[in-house]
């Protein structure tokens, strides 16, 4: 018999998720969906760039004059200019990062969670469970999977909007594709709840709930600044609880925003614990897959 | 002698569900030794521990007390199940693959090579009847060909030892010939098969070993004969039983046709008073021959009776 080799039944379980993902489309609709960004952006959208600022856009043929309001310091007032390119390109590309990060995870979520169901149905894990790997194994390969299509739709629509915004307007800010593993990773963090939950409760529909709950709490822990100082000092204790636990979906929105703007990142704490978040959820799903029956 | 393919001594597992902590025992107590190339039967009714003590040897349900042993490595390690091939009982493939593509998924996770897998998967097919349809979806298939497809799959990694639970459900009695026939096929080739099935005739026809499991426990274990009604009988066959031929002073039955009689204690002196009392009586006698209780007719006994083990 040849040694045993781990990669051969890696790989099926690799190919196993990438061939559900495929049969249940959501792979195809969200290539579909990048592809018309970034073919809308190169056909749809013409611009007029006069000394490095957007005088005027047409989009469909359809002409449009962006301005932005500005602080004139010989007046003292604020005043409508042409929008500058720089900003222009950060606009799309952040609101493309913004669709991606939170329409995209929220959609994504629930797409994969027949994935889930899938995977842990009588009959299909126990058939799997019988296979010469173990259940860590099994499981990073399912993962693996997963974390892998979700950064190859990433990398396909964010690059792809970045290359079509580059070329088009000359401006080119590198830092936009650290979106790329930002959604990447809070997918990856997000999708920890929905496994573990699934794991636990042998209910997927539960762990999205869940999934969702803490994603628009994110929202509120967001406003930690503004809220704390109103809290009563055993509320805020709580609310910081929270804060430091749980993960900061919303907050993370910042950290990008501050790479795109070439801007110092005050603060990486949102990512880092938000991640600290989904390795201990993963680690808690590891170990519980590891020990239940099937 | 060889060691076992399974081991398991003193295995009890009990689930815990619910709030309540509600406890149910599925296994209590079972011993099993499997020795290599045996055809081993498992029965028993609905909830007696069958699909438990298999999953247990597999791994994949954990003991909560004792101790199963695959090809001598603890039950669960992994690479003790290199060698084996499973089909558990409704089985779930993804239905947008094809059964090609099933069997290379399936085999790529039983570690099998690209090579082995070209050879292996047409050949399969061939042999379970699918060859034809090794690229259609397996959504379209009928169950029968769920099943075989199933079968199929345990065998891609040509494994020593293979567990088929409820292997003839929803198949055609023509699809189950197929599948008999391919267990007497590996058992000719030496390989150790453990079977639970509702079919006793299925069992009958192909096991070397039958085990009865109820509520947890072996009650019987032994060859097919020790566990139908013990000992044999004799059949005589006539040609009619003319009204008034009285064979109530001999301990034998008539079937329900009237045309054959049975001695179901197997002595000699109850066949050849029957025989001098048939001839008396003028009756012709087409032929008599050995006869033995069913499989079922002895499971049912075993456990209406609750018979202790064996």
């Amino acid at each position: 018999m040849r040694p045993f080799s781990g990669m051969t039944t890696l790989s099926g379980s690799l190919l196993l998720t990438f061939r559900e993902l495929w049969a249940m489309r959501l792979t195809q609709a969200m290539l579909a969906v990048a592809t018309l960004a970034w073919v809308l952006l190169s056909f749809a959208m013409n611009m007029d760039v006069v000394e490095g600022s957007l005088t005027a856009l047409r989009i469909f043929g359809f002409e449009t004059n962006p301005m932005e309001g500005a602080y004139d310091e010989a007046t003292g007032e604020f005043v409508q200019q042409a929008v500058s390119l720089d900003s222009f390109v950060i606009g799309i590309n952040t609101f493309v990062f913004g669709a991606a990060y939170f329409l995209g995870t929220l959609l994504g979520l629930f797409a994969t969670m027949p994935l889930i169901n899938g995977f842990l149905e009588q009959g299909r894990v126990d058939l799997l469970l019988s296979k010469p790997l173990s259940r860590a194994r099994l499981l990073l390969g399912h993962l693996s999977g997963v974390w892998a299509t979700v950064l190859v739709l990433a990398a396909y629509l964010v690059g792809g909007v970045w290359l079509t915004m580059s070329f088009k307007t000359g401006v080119w800010i590198p830092q936009f594709l650290m979106a790329i593993p930002i959604i990447t990773l809070m997918f990856a963090v997000m999708y920890a709840v929905i496994l573990t939950v699934s794991i636990l409760s042998r209910s997927s529909g539960l762990g999205l709930v869940i999934a969702y709950g803490l994603i628009f709490f994110s929202i509120i822990l967001a406003s930690h600044e503004q809220l704390v100082p109103v809290l009563s000092a055993r509320s805020a204790a709580i609310f910081m609880l929270f804060y430091h636990l749980l993960p900061n979906m919303a907050e993370v929105v910042v950290v990008q925003m501050q790479l795109v703007e070439a801007a110092a990142v005050i603060t990486w704490y949102p990512l880092v614990s938000s991640l600290l978040f989904g390795i201990a959820t993963y680690g808690f799903g590891f170990f519980w897959f590891s020990r239940r029956d099937f | 002698m060889s060691a076992p393919v399974i081991d398991i001594s003193g295995l009890h597992k009990t689930y815990v569900s619910g709030l309540r902590r509600r406890r149910v025992e599925a296994l209590r107590g079972v011993d099993l030794i499997v020795p290599p190339g045996e055809v081993l039967g498992i029965l028993g009714p609905n909830g007696a521990g069958k699909t438990t003590l298999l999953k247990a040897v597999l791994g994949i349900v954990r003991p909560t007390r004792g101790q199963a042993r695959l090809f001598g490595q603890p039950a669960g390690d992994p690479s003790a199940r290199r060698r084996l091939g499973y089909l558990p009982e409704n089985h779930r493939f993804p239905t947008y693959l094809t059964a090609r593509q099933t069997l290379d998924i399936y085999g790529r996770l039983a570690d099998v090579s690209a090579s082995d897998r070209h050879e292996r998967i047409p050949a399969l097919l061939e042999q379970v009847g699918l060859a034809s349809w090794e690229d259609a979806r397996i959504g379209t298939f009928s169950k029968g060909m769920m099943q075989r497809l199933g079968l199929a799959q345990a065998l891609v990694n040509a494994p020593d030892l293979v567990v088929l639970d409820e292997p003839t459900d929803g198949v055609d009695p023509v699809g189950r010939r197929d599948i008999r026939d391919g267990l007497r096929s590996l058992k000719r080739a030496g390989t150790t098969v453990v079977i639970n099935s509702h079919l006793l005739s299925e069992i009958e026809l192909v096991c070397d070993r039958v085990l009865i499991m109820n509520k947890g426990r072996i009650i019987r274990s032994g060859t097919v004969d020790d566990v139908a009604r013990q000992g044999t009988g004799w059949r005589v066959e006539v040609d009619s039983l003319p009204e008034g031929v009285d064979t109530g002073s001999l301990p034998v039955r008539v079937e329900e046709s009237g045309r054959a009689l049975v001695v179901d204690d197997g002595q000699p002196t109850t066949l050849n008073a029957l025989i001098d009392h048939l001839r008396a009586s003028n009756v012709q006698i087409l032929s008599v021959e050995r006869h033995r209780p069913s499989l079922e007719a002895g499971f049912i006994d075993v456990i209406t009776n609750g018979e202790a083990a064996s």
